[in-house]
């Protein structure tokens, strides 16, 4: 299998739960996609509904500055 | 809720041409590259303004540094230079020129020679002579040196000395064996008591790659022999030469002369790729108006000593256009040359593929078109940026997120907020009022009592129109939003019988006279036709007034309100860059959106002129100076009475807006507002709110989020026990984060991002 490489990888320690499912969240798959171009990441996601969580420092940090870059394309 | 269709992709390969002609026509209206006038007076071109900078700071090698670069024998320059430089000196036009030239003397004499040069740098490859001797022989020996030629000199002297001595025997003995040490310092070969006839001269031209001769040497060999002395050649014999009369233009002969033997040197044709020679025309602009009329330091025939001569250096004004730079702090913040400032973002909007990195400052500039006013020669960079705007939108390279939260508060004004209704009692009506989506975000309750004025002592109906103009849409370049909103207005103002307009606002008077066919006033001109209302009162202390950029060029507005202001009992103190060179609070161009930096340094500018309280007649110039902590009010909160307080934050600009509508739905024409309210408690910590007001999330988001939680029931908890939900609103996914209360929830923090995150299977 090939290695797919993520951009970003948040690995919840079991420190978030799921409030619906009640279970905590884990390192899951997930994809950010922006105006055409996606980048797979790896970030807390419930392993029963899918919930897939955006940290505040994330969004305003990385996937903030990755908009701008993308904006000015 | 309203959307904009965010664009799809960054892969779109389009350009939309812009003009060369346009944009050279544009760009070149800026002068700020232009030379100083003694420059572009100087054929040799001597950067004048540095020289003098650097003998004025004492710091002589620095100036004599510049001064080789046109001198090789900077004494024997600077003892018979014309110096041409000084007849057009700006000094000259209210005192006495600046010295240049006994200011290049005393750099000459004192300046201390850089050690590097002559013997250690590598040489060309081509050889060149010069045969003969005088002024020109050896200012174009000189000049070969410099360009690292090998050079070698034939003369009929028996040495060095008397070489140099038939060149110049204007110098004193100091300044002559001064350049007899500098001579002997340069690396040029000699031959002495050469016999310069035919026979010689091609027997070195057998073995020299260009021949170079004086001009009496040349005219005694070959008496026919014509030159150009553009190019001072002799192309019949094939040799380097010219006529030259005096210091200067031996020294100006001697480096065309030079150019032509590098042209020769390479084989090519010396007339080609020679540049600008000579003195040239500058446009210049130097403001005079604060310069002080001087005469020189004398000088005694011996020239200046080296304190005299900075002295002298240090009257020079340092010419440099930067009057667009002095009044705008956009064209400050981006530090740069204004006409190249402009290229760099015509040719960003001409980017095909990759990045458009003069987005932003595309975005910055307010469009308030007060560079064109304070320029000289009328550079227009709002054009220059607007133009730009439109040309992104139209190939769908322009990014919304900057636009985006002010595009779709201006879709909030034109429909949540939007109001239209004839006066109560009459079926078409007279006047229409226009108070403009800021003053009804910003002031409602004064918006309020104007309508309510108006109705009163206007005779034939006023109808009200609560909505945004369109400028927002307009400065974002999104032209096709623009024709849709004008073409919405343009139906509600007919469907009232085209009454005249009274507008609240400057930028809304001049939007609406652009495309509405019945005639639009200020609300200024109809209140000094009716007189001030009751109750209206000025400012018990002097006050400074801030033009809005909307009433740029419009003097009859900016008239009216000082009348008024008068009227009102106002004091207003004197402030600089009034009225038409006004400059922008950062509200407009929507440059409080695109880049809050540039629009606080805004706003600080128009604020620096005065420390007295603000009067202005925008509502957003009002909003923005008293963001900024200076107490700020508009003129028609001193008509009617009323006081808007502390400015709201962008929630609270939307609710005013809001609840003025649906007041006045109530209280004027007796109907029952459609209101939502909320069927849980929503509360928020001061954290929050600031967050919120600095990341652009309004309370409207926040439900947004709140509702499908509580529809969903999709949360995260964290290690605190907070709860985290989101939802997608249009193009942006909002996050709050939020502790459950007895009835509703508590808002701890909120965030936001444009990209979209979903789950990856695999
Ligand atoms: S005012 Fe500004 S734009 Fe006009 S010439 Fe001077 S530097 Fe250029
Ligand atoms: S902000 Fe105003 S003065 Fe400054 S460049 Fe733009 S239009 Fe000109
Ligand atoms: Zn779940």
């Amino acid at each position: 299998m090939a290695i797919e490489k993520n951009y970003y990888t948040i690995d919840p320690e079991g420190k978030l739960k799921c409030f619906k499912c009640g279970v905590p969240l884990i390192k899951g798959k997930a994809k950010f996609m922006y105006l055409d171009n996606g980048f797979p990441v790896e970030l807390p996601v419930c392993p029963v509904c899918g919930f897939v969580y955006v940290p505040e420092e994330l969004a305003l940090g990385k996937v903030a500055s990755v908009e701008r870059a993308l904006e000015d394309k | 809720m309203s959307q904009i269709q965010e664009r799809g992709s960054t892969h779109v390969y389009k350009v939309n041409k812009i003009s060369k002609e346009e944009m050279e026509s544009m760009v070149a209206r800026c002068v700020y590259e232009d030379p100083p006038f003694c420059s572009a007076a100087c054929p040799l071109k001597l950067d004048v303004r540095a020289f003098l900078e650097a003998a004025a700071a004492g710091n002589f090698k620095k100036a004599l540094q510049l001064y080789e670069k046109i001198a090789p024998f900077p004494l024997i320059l600077s003892a018979g230079c014309e110096a041409p430089c000084e007849g057009r000196c700006r000094l000259g036009e209210i005192g006495e020129a600046l010295a240049v030239r006994e200011v290049e003397r005393a750099v000459a004499r004192f300046g201390e020679q850089s050690r590097l040069g002559g013997i250690f740098r590598s040489k060309k490859r081509r050889t060149v002579a010069v045969l003969g001797s005088g002024l020109f022989a050896l200012l174009l020996a000189g000049e070969l040196e410099k360009k690292a030629y090998p050079v070698t000199v034939f003369c009929e002297e028996a040495d060095e000395e008397s070489w140099l001595r038939a060149a110049a025997d204007f110098l004193d003995e100091e300044a002559f064996s001064l350049e007899h040490k500098r001579l002997k310092g340069k690396d040029i070969q000699f031959e002495f008591g050469c016999v310069l006839d035919r026979a010689f001269l091609e027997q070195k031209r057998s073995c020299t790659d260009v021949l170079c001769a004086s001009w009496e040497l040349t005219k005694r060999l070959f008496p026919d022999a014509v030159c150009t002395s553009e190019l001072m050649f002799c192309e019949a014999e094939r040799l380097v030469t010219g006529p030259t009369e005096g210091v200067t233009d031996a020294a100006f002969g001697a480096k065309k002369t030079a150019l032509t033997v590098d042209r020769l040197a390479q084989n090519l044709d010396p007339r080609n790729t020679r540049g600008q020679e000579g003195p040239v025309e500058s446009r210049l602009y130097t403001d005079l108006s604060e310069a002080k009329a001087l005469d020189r330091v004398p000088c005694s025939a011996g020239g200046y000593s080296r304190e005299q001569a900075m002295e002298e250096a240090g009257r020079c004004l340092s010419c440099h256009c930067e009057e667009c730079l002095k009044s705008c702090a956009y064209l400050k913040h981006y530090k740069k040359h204004p006409g190249l400032l402009a290229r760099e973002i015509y040719n960003n909007t001409q980017i095909i593929m990759g990045d458009h990195q003069l987005n932003k400052p595309m975005n910055a500039c307010s469009l308030c078109g007060q560079c064109t006013v304070v320029c000289p020669n009328g550079f227009d960079m709002a054009r220059v940026c607007h133009l730009a705007r439109q040309n992104m939108v139209s190939t769908d390279k322009m990014p919304l997120a900057p636009h985006e939260f002010a595009l779709l508060d201006m879709l909030f004004s034109n429909n949540e907020a939007f109001l239209v209704r004839p006066q109560p009692g009459f079926e078409s009506c007279k006047y229409v009022f226009f108070p403009g989506c800021q003053a009804a975000a910003i002031a409602p309750g004064t918006v309020r009592a104007a309508y309510l004025d108006l109705c009163e002592r206007l005779e034939g109906g006023v109808a009200l129109m609560l909505g945004c103009c369109g400028a927002i849409c307009d400065w974002a370049g999104r032209y096709e939003m623009l024709g849709q909103t004008r073409d919405f207005i343009d139906r509600e103002l007919s469907k009232l019988g085209d009454p005249v307009v009274i507008a609240g606002c400057p930028t809304c008077r001049k939007e609406l006279s652009g495309f509405v066919s019945a005639s639009v006033v200020g609300i200024w001109d109809m209140l000094l036709e009716l007189g001030l209302p009751e109750g209206a009162k000025g400012l018990d202390r002097p006050a400074a007034l801030h033009d809005s950029c909307g009433a740029r060029g419009d003097e009859a507005t900016q008239r009216a309100i000082r009348t008024l202001a008068a009227q009102l009992g106002c004091e207003l103190t004197e402030t600089p860059f009034s009225g038409d060179r006004s400059p922008c609070c950062g509200y407009g161009g929507l440059t409080a959106y695109a880049n809050r930096e540039v629009a606080a340094e805004m706003a600080d500018k128009c604020l620096e002129r005065s420390d007295a309280p603000y009067i202005s007649y925008c509502m957003a110039c009002r909003d923005r100076f008293a963001r900024q902590g200076r107490e700020s009010r508009h003129i028609l909160e001193l008509c009617y009475g009323t006081d808007a307080g502390a400015p709201p934050d962008i929630s609270e600009k939307r609710r005013n807006r809001l609840t003025l509508k649906n007041e006045l739905l109530r209280e004027v024409w007796r109907e029952e507002p459609r209101e939502m309210r909320l069927d849980y408690k929503l509360q928020y910590t001061d954290e929050a709110r600031a967050m919120m007001d600095e990341r652009m999330i309004l309370t409207d988001d926040v439900i947004a989020v709140m509702d499908a939680f509580r529809e969903n029931g999709e949360a995260i908890e964290d290690e605190d026990g907070l709860l985290v939900a989101r939802r997608r609103v249009g193009n942006a996914t909002f996050w709050v984060k939020f502790s459950l209360t007895d009835g509703g929830y508590l808002v701890h923090r909120a965030w936001s991002h444009r990209m979209r995150v979903e789950k990856r299977e695999g």
